[in-house]
C-alpha cells in the first residue's frame, strides 16, 4: 500500500503532547549556569563606560562580559555589520551590551542590573522618512568600512542597506502615452513570529570548540554566524537541534547562541543557558519589515496595462540580517502575476534605529500581494471593470516570463485556479447575493520554493529500519516528521514507524538550508529519494546474491526483497541488512539535492539580486468578511484558498499549513502589529500584541491543485508558506468592498474600519 | 509565624485571619487578576489568603432577591437558569478573558478588582447590585455598589472585611438588557469600551419607563449614566434623541490613549455602542 497522500500521524505528536520532547530550554544538569543579558535601554546613543566590578562581586557571578572580551569581529548573513556586544554606539533598543554567567537565573538578572551603564542617548532615526531625508544622521557611519560575507558589493549608501533597480526608458513612454495614470500609496507595519517558544540557547566550551544546543530552523546558520562572531573556522562550532516551538522564519538567524557560547568559555566551560523572557523576545525578533509602496500604472483606453513603476521601501531596522536580498523579492513578484507592461522598480532597504527586521513567513512578498491586489481593485473600479474579469484579462501564463528573463512554464495554472475557485464559489453569485456590511475580495498569486541545498543519509539498520541522518529541521510544519519520513517509507516500503529521523547535528550530517520558505519537504525530500535509489541498488546487490537471481529480476514491496512473479521468494531488508554488514560491511547511502538554476537575464536589475524565482507555484484566494457597522470590527466569514501543491504527500500536513498560514495572514491584516513610537515598540508583551484567537478564525476551506514536479519527491513541490502571501490582499481587498473605501495600510484596525464609516456617514 | 500561603476552608477562618493580620494579607479567589499582578510587579512578600475553597459563597440564589456568592465563577453565571433576567451580566461574564479565566475567576475577584475595564461591572451597577461585606468585629454590612468602587483599583473594603455576596434589584417588567464589549478580538481582550443598558417600557410599549445605562473603561472607575438616564425616560425613542444622548456621552466620559485603542477611537465609538445598546433593549423590550 502506498502512503502518499495518507494521513499518517507525525512522529513528534506523542512526545509534544505527554512533555517528553525536550526543547532547549529543557537543557539541565548539574553544572549548567545562567546567562543574562544587558541591552540597551535607549535606541541610539553612545557608551561613554562599562562598569561591572560591582556585578562582579555578587553571590553566584561566574563571569561579566561586553565588547572587550569579544573577538574585535563583525558578523552578519550577507554584510559584516554586528559586532557581539556594541562596542560605543548603539543602535537599537535591545542590543546587546554585556553578558553575564550565573548559577541561578535570578543572580544573572540580579549581576546584569547591578552594571554601571554611562550612555549618552543621541538622536535617533526613529522611520525611514527621517533616514532618508538629507543629512539625516546615518545609523552606520562607518557603513562603508562593512565587508560582504562573499562575492561582490552591492548597492548601498549611508542610510540606505541595499538597493535594487530594474528601470526600462520605456516606462516613460507608456506614462507619455498613457489614457488613464492608476496611483496609490500603500503602507504595512510590522509583524511579530509570535511562535510558543521564546528563543532560548545553550553553550558549551570544551577542547577548543563550541557546542550549542538550540531548537532552531537552521542550525548550519548558527554554526556559520557563531563562528563569524568568535572568530574560529566554522567546523569549530558544533550545532545540535531540538524540538522546535515555532519559528515562522524568526529563528532563522542567529539569536542568543553566540552570547551562550563565549559565556561558556570565560565560565571554564561549564554550560549556559539563556533564555529570552517574552518581552525580551517581542524587542529583539526579527519581525517581518514595515514598508511603504508607491505603485502607478499607465493604461490605454482598453484598460490594458502599458507600463507600471514601483518604489518600495522597507524598513531595515538597525542591522541587515538577510534583509539585504529582499528587494529583490519584490523584483520577482513584480512580473510575477499579472502581465504588467514596461516596469520600473526601485526597491530600497533602509536602515533605521529600531529592532533589526527579518525573515517572517512569506517574507516581503505578504505585503508585496496586498499592494498589487489592492491595486488591481483599483484599476478595474477605474476602468468599471468586474475584479475579478480584470484579473483574468491580464494573468500571465505559460511560457511568459518574469522581469529577470525566467520562463514560467505553468503560470497556466493560475486560469486553472481561477476556473477551480469559480466551482466552490461562483463569483456572480456571490456578488448578486451579498449581505450588507459584507465584502469579498478574490485575488491571485505566484511563490517559491526555497532552493537551498539539503542532504540525507540514508543507513540501513540491521533490524531493517531505515535511519535518516539529516540536518534537516521540524519547525513545526510537519516537514519532516511527516513529509520526510513519509517519503523514505515509500521508497522502501516500510511503514512509518520503521523510519527513524535524527535531531540536526552539524558535527553528523551535511549542509541544510534550514526549514525556509517551503523548502524542506521539495529540497529534501528529493535528497532523500536520490540517496534511496543509490540504498536500493545496494540492497539488490545483497539481495541478488542472496536470492541468486539476476538484479534486474528483483522488485523491492513493503520492506521486502523478491523475484518479480515468484511471491515465495522475499527475503526482508533486515536480513539483508545483516548478510551485508558482515560480508561486505554496512549499507549507506547519501542524497544531496538543490534546485539547479535557470537561465535569466543577469543585466536586469542593479542591486542584490536573488538570480532566480525557484519552482513556482500558483494560488488564488477567496474572502468574504462582515464587518461590524456599530465597532468597526470585522469578521472573516469565509475563506476559501485554491493550492497548486506539486503532489500532497500527508494531506492533514498540507490542510495545516494552509489553515495556519491564512491564520497569520489574516492576523498581519487585521489585528497585530509591532508599532513604533519613538524608535521603540509600543507593543511588548502578548496583552498587548494582539494576536487572533481560534475564534476569531474562519474553517478555511481547501482545494488542492495537484500538479506533480518532475524534481519533487513524488512530484511535491513547497507547500507551508504560500497560503499567508495572499490572505492580507485577499481580506484588505474584501474589506475595501465591504465599505466602498479603499484600504491601502495593513494591518487594516477598527479604528481604521469606523473611519471610514463615520465618514461616509458624514457624506450622506 | 505567619505563613506565605494561607488556605482557610470556611468563612469564620478567613475572617479570623483577616482580623488578626488583615493588613498584611491579600485575599486570594480564582487568582486571575492577583497572580499576574504580582508577576508584574515582582512583588513576592505579600501573605495571601486563598479562600477559593470557603463552601457557601459559591452559590446562586432567590428568596426575595437575587443573590450571587462572591466565589461565583464567569462560567457559573453564563451557565445558571437563575440568572435567566439579568442577560446582560451573563453576556459580561461570557466575555471575561477566555473559557479559562471563567472557569477560575470569580465575580468577587472582578469587583474587588476595581479595574476600569472590569466588564462585569457596567451589568452590575445597571441591576443596581450591592455589596455585602462581613467581618469578625463588625458583623455584616451592605453598601451599594457604586458607593463601593472608590476609584482606580481603590475600593470601600477595610482590611479585615471579606466581600460575601452580591444583590441584584428585580428585573423591571417589559424590560430588556444588554451588554456591550468593544474590543479587537472576540475572547481574551480588555474592553475598549463598555457598555451595558436596561431599558422598560412602558404599558402601551412606546415611551421609555426606566432606563438604566452604565459604561467602563472610559474613565477610571465604571459608573452609571444619570444624565443620559433622565434625558431619555419617559421619552419616545428617536434618532434625534439618540444623538443628543451620544453627544452628551461624551461629555460624561474621559476616553484616554493607550495601547489598546486611542481616544479618538473611544470617542467615536462610545456613542454609536450606546445608540445600539438602547435601540437593541427597546426592540427586545417590545417583543
Ligand atoms: C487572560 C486573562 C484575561 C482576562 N480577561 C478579562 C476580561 O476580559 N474582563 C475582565 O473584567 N477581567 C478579565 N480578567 C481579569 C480577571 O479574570 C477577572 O477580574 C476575575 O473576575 C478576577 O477574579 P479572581 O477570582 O481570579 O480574582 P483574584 O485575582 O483572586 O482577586 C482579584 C482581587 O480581588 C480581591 N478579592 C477577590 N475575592 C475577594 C473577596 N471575596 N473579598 C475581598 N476581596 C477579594 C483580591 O484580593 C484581589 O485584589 C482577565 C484575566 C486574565 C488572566
Amino acid at each position: 500500500m502506498s502512503l502518499l497522500g495518507e494521513n499518517l500521524v507525525r512522529t513528534d505528536a506523542v512526545g509534544k503532547l505527554t512533555g517528553e520532547a525536550r526543547y532547549t530550554v529543557d537543557y539541565d544538569g548539574k553544572d549548567l549556569l545562567h546567562g543574562s543579558l544587558l541591552r540597551s535601554p535607549v535606541p541610539a546613543g553612545l557608551i561613554k563606560a562599562i562598569d561591572t566590578t560591582v556585578a562582579e562581586s555578587l553571590p553566584g557571578v561566574r563571569c561579566v562580559i561586553t565588547a572587550k572580551d569579544a573577538p574585535d569581529a563583525r558578523a552578519g548573513w550577507v554584510l559584516r555589520e554586528q559586532a557581539l556586544f556594541a562596542r560605543k554606539q548603539v543602535r537599537f533598543e535591545g542590543e546587546v551590551i554585556a553578558a553575564v554567567a550565573a548559577d541561578t537565573p535570578e543572580q544573572a538578572r540580579e549581576a546584569v542590573a547591578a552594571i554601571i551603564l554611562d550612555l549618552a542617548e543621541t538622536q535617533a532615526v526613529g522611520d525611514m522618512e527621517t533616514a532618508l531625508a538629507e543629512n539625516a544622521p546615518l545609523v552606520h557611519p562607518e557603513w562603508k568600512s562593512y565587508q560582504p560575507v562573499s562575492g561582490e558589493d552591492y548597492p548601498r549608501h549611508g542610510n540606505i542597506a541595499s538597493e535594487l533597480m530594474a528601470d526600462d526608458d520605456a516606462v516613460d513612454v507608456a506614462f507619455e502615452n498613457a489614457d488613464l495614470i492608476v496611483e496609490d500609496e500603500f503602507t504595512s507595519n510590522r509583524q511579530y513570529q509570535a511562535y510558543i517558544e521564546p528563543k532560548s540557547a545553550v553553550g558549551i566550551y570544551r577542547d577548543g570548540r563550541y557546542t550549542i544546543h538550540t531548537g532552531h530552523q537552521y542550525p548550519f546558520n548558527v554554526r556559520d554566524r557563531v563562528a563569524q562572531y568568535l572568530d574560529v573556522r566554522p567546523s569549530q562550532v558544533r550545532v545540535i537541534g531540538h524540538s522546535i516551538g515555532g519559528g515562522f522564519g524568526g529563528k532563522l538567524d542567529t539569536g542568543l547562541e553566540p552570547y551562550a557560547a563565549i559565556l561558556s568559555k570565560f565560565s571554564g566551560g561549564r554550560p549556559v543557558k539563556i533564555v529570552n523572557n517574552r518581552t525580551e523576545d517581542i524587542l529583539t525578533c526579527p519581525s517581518r519589515e514595515n514598508a511603504v509602496i508607491k505603485m502607478r500604472s499607465a493604461l490605454d483606453k482598453q484598460g490594458n496595462l502599458l507600463g507600471r513603476e514601483l518604489i518600495c521601501h522597507m524598513d531595515n531596522g538597525a542591522y541587515s540580517g538577510e534583509m539585504a536580498f529582499m528587494p529583490s523579492v519584490i523584483f520577482h513578484l513584480a512580473g510575477s502575476v499579472y502581465k504588467v507592461g514596461n516596469i520600473r522598480v526601485i526597491a530600497r532597504l533602509v536602515y533605521t534605529n529600531t529592532a533589526p527586521t527579518g525573515a517572517m513567513r512569506g517574507v516581503s512578498g505578504v505585503y508585496f500581494c496586498a499592494f498589487q491586489e489592492r491595486h488591481m481593485d483599483h484599476i478595474a473600479d477605474e476602468l468599471g471593470v468586474d475584479r475579478r474579469e480584470y484579473r483574468l484579462r491580464n494573468l500571465v501564463g505559460n511560457g511568459d516570463t518574469l522581469l529577470s528573463g525566467q520562463v514560467l512554464d505553468d503560470a497556466d495554472l493560475l486560469r486553472k485556479g481561477f476556473e477551480k475557485m469559480e466551482e466552490a464559489a461562483p463569483w456572480s453569485q456571490l456578488n448578486d447575493n451579498k449581505k450588507p456590511w459584507h465584502g469579498i475580495g478574490i485575488c491571485a498569486g505566484t511563490w517559491i520554493t526555497n532552493s537551498m541545498p539539503g542532504s540525507v543519509q540514508l543507513i540501513l539498520n540491521e533490524d531493517g529500519t531505515v535511519t535518516v541522518v539529516t540536518a534537516a529541521t521540524d519547525n513545526g510544519s510537519g516537514a519532516v516528521s511527516m513529509g520526510i519520513t513519509q517519503i523514505v517509507a515509500e521508497h522502501f516500503g516500510l511503514p512509518a514507524d520503521d523510519i527513524v529521523v535524527t535531531m540536526p547535528d552539524t558535527d553528523v550530517a551535511a549542509y541544510d538550508g534550514g526549514s525556509q520558505g517551503s523548502r524542506t519537504t521539495h529540497i529534501v525530500g528529493r535528497a532523500a529519494g536520490i540517496a534511496a535509489d543509490e540504498l536500493k541498488g545496494m540492497i539488490f546487490d545483497v539481495a541478488s546474491g542472496m536470492l541468486e537471481a539476476g538484479r534486474d529480476d528483483l522488485e523491492l514491496v513493503n520492506g521486502q526483497v523478491g523475484v518479480v512473479g515468484y511471491p515465495d521468494s522475499r527475503i526482508s531488508l533486515g536480513d539483508i541488512a545483516m548478510t551485508a554488514t558482515w560480508t561486505r560491511g554496512p549499507l549507506s547511502a547519501s542524497g544531496s539535492y538543490t534546485t539547479a538554476p535557470v537561465p535569466y537575464n543577469p543585466g536586469c536589475a542593479s542591486g542584490m539580486l536573488f538570480p532566480f524565482f525557484p519552482t513556482p507555484t500558483y494560488h488564488v484566494h477567496l474572502a468574504e468578511v462582515e464587518v461590524n457597522p456599530v465597532t468597526g470590527n470585522v469578521r472573516v466569514v469565509r475563506y476559501i484558498v485554491v493550492q497548486e501543491v506539486g503532489r500532497v504527500i500527508n494531506p492533514a500536513g498540507v490542510r495545516g499549513q494552509i489553515q495556519g498560514a491564512v491564520a497569520q495572514g489574516i492576523g498581519h491584516a487585521l489585528y497585530e502589529s509591532l508599532r513604533i513610537r519613538d524608535s521603540r515598540y509600543l507593543e511588548r508583551s502578548l496583552e498587548a500584541y494582539r494576536l487572533p484567537l481560534a475564534v476569531d478564525m474562519p474553517e478555511v476551506e481547501i482545494i488542492t491543485m495537484e500538479h506533480p514536479h518532475a524534481l519533487g519527491p513524488f512530484g511535491a513541490k513547497g507547500v507551508g508558506e504560500p497560503a499567508i502571501i495572499l490572505a492580507p490582499a485577499t481580506v484588505a481587498c474584501a474589506v475595501s468592498d465591504a465599505i466602498g473605501r479603499p484600504f491601502n495600510s495593513i494591518p487594516i484596525t477598527p479604528e481604521d474600519v469606523l473611519e471610514a464609516i463615520v465618514g461616509k456617514e458624514k457624506q450622506l | 509565624m505567619l505563613e506565605r500561603f494561607i488556605s482557610v476552608s470556611s468563612e469564620e477562618e478567613a475572617l479570623a485571619q483577616l482580623n488578626a493580620h488583615g493588613e498584611e494579607l491579600q485575599i486570594l479567589a480564582g487568582g486571575t487578576d492577583l497572580m499576574v499582578q504580582l508577576q508584574q510587579s515582582g512583588q513576592r512578600t505579600r501573605r495571601l489568603l486563598h479562600i477559593e475553597k470557603i463552601p457557601g459563597l459559591q452559590k446562586i440564589s432567590y428568596n426575595g432577591e437575587t443573590g450571587i456568592g462572591a466565589l461565583c465563577t464567569h462560567r457559573q453565571i453564563v451557565e445558571s437558569t437563575l440568572l435567566a433576567h439579568y442577560r446582560s451580566l451573563r453576556q459580561a461574564a461570557a466575555q471575561v478573558g477566555g473559557w479559562q479565566t471563567q472557569m477560575v475567576g470569580t465575580l468577587g475577584g472582578n469587583i474587588c478588582n476595581a479595574s476600569p475595564a472590569a466588564d462585569t461591572l457596567p451589568p452590575l451597577l445597571v441591576h443596581d447590585a450591592r455589596i455585602t461585606l462581613v467581618s469578625q468585629a463588625r458583623g455584616s454590612r451592605v453598601v451599594d455598589l457604586e458607593k463601593f468602587l472608590l476609584g482606580r483599583r481603590h475600593t470601600d473594603r477595610h482590611h479585615d472585611e471579606l466581600v460575601s455576596g452580591i444583590t441584584l434589584s428585580q428585573p423591571p417588567e417589559r424590560g430588556s438588557d444588554i451588554y456591550i464589549k468593544v474590543g479587537r478580538r472576540s475572547a481574551t481582550e480588555v474592553a475598549i469600551v463598555g457598555l451595558a443598558a436596561c431599558v422598560a417600557l412602558d404599558e402601551h410599549r412606546r415611551l421609555i419607563e426606566d432606563v438604566r445605562l452604565a459604561v467602563c473603561s472610559v474613565g477610571p472607575v465604571p459608573k452609571r449614566l444619570y444624565e443620559i438616564e433622565n434625558l431619555i425616560k419617559g421619552q419616545e425613542i428617536s434618532d434625534s434623541l439618540l444623538d443628543e444622548a451620544g453627544e452628551m456621552l461624551l461629555e460624561l466620559i474621559e476616553p484616554i490613549d493607550d495601547v489598546r485603542a486611542s481616544k479618538k477611537y473611544r470617542a467615536m465609538v462610545a456613542p454609536r455602542v450606546l445608540r445600539e445598546a438602547i435601540t437593541c433593549c427597546a426592540q427586545n423590550a417590545s417583543g
